[in-house]
């Protein structure tokens, strides 16, 4: 197996870190080291950030026209306007965020010891999961669509002993590099626990 | 009631309607702060204090917007 290079500096738009040096998790235990650190694929928050600048720009395009071209039976006052083309800017820049804050906090974890899934499923409910290396079962990957294929993200489903049955990673960069990861840390598990 | 007084009542009433709204879109922009905190404490990365500044940033338009809206309405 090719093992990726150690992941030295992470971005706030890092998807795939191997060996991230300054990532630390909420349960982490002294002794527990990060091997993989996971998000989906950037590419797939791209639409959410095409569909804002077209938001940001709609004021200065449409709404010019829309005004010129409708003739409303009334005058709608400047200050209205003015506020109201302020918190157009301020929604969109809180769409974004809050989609960008979804993706950023939905994490999948990979240590020596474990693997953990952190879900951010809306603002006001989080769900974490996790199982230990020793009981991985199987592991598979699949890669679905032209973008999965162009830009080499997919589904990594983890079988488990544990109470949860499935671990799936959800269109995440490099999947056959996870497995061989996930493979080889579970394969040192069941070499350690014979020994 | 003269034409001047429901005139500004009901300008009165659309500027609280307005003001409430956007109290409500800043019960959001709090939600948003608090839940970043909290997702920090989850996870611990270099990169959160850009994600916390964009968080306050978000507040601070939205509290801006309606003071602007005192004022100008």
């Amino acid at each position: 197996m090719t093992n990726p290079s150690e992941t030295k500096h992470m971005s706030p738009f890092t998807a795939f870190a191997f060996h991230p040096k300054t990532l630390h998790f909420e349960t982490q235990e002294k002794d527990e080291t990060v091997i993989l650190f996971l998000r989906q694929h950037i590419i797939l928050i791209l639409p959410w950030f095409v569909l804002s600048l077209l938001l940001f720009l709609l004021p200065t395009i449409l709404f010019p026209v829309l005004l010129s071209r409708l003739s409303a039976p009334f005058i709608i006052p400047t200050g209205y306007v003015v506020v109201g083309t302020m918190f157009w800017y301020v929604a969109t820049f809180g769409f974004l965020l809050t989609k960008f804050i979804h993706w950023y906090f939905n994490i999948f974890i990979v240590t020596d010891q474990r693997i953990v899934d952190i879900d951010f499923v809306n603002l006001l409910y989080k769900e974490f999961s996790e199982t230990q290396i020793g009981k991985v079962q199987d592991i598979t990957y699949n890669t679905k669509g032209v973008l999965a294929a162009m830009f080499n993200y997919g589904n990594v489903i983890i079988q488990t002993a544990g109470e949860i049955p499935n671990f799936i990673f959800e269109s995440v960069p490099y999947p056959d590099k996870v497995i061989d990861v996930i493979s080889d840390l579970a394969k040192a598990k069941a070499v350690k626990d014979t020994i | 009631m003269t034409p001047e007084v429901i005139g500004s009542v009901s300008a009165l009433v659309m500027k609280l309607f307005t003001v409430f709204g956007l109290g409500v879109y800043a019960v959001f922009a709090i939600i948003i702060v608090r839940q970043e905190q909290l997702m920090a404490k989850t996870l611990a990365e270099s990169s959160e204090r850009i994600l916390r500044a964009l968080t306050l940033i978000h507040l601070a338009a939205t509290i801006a917007v309606i003071l602007f809206a005192i004022i100008l309405l």
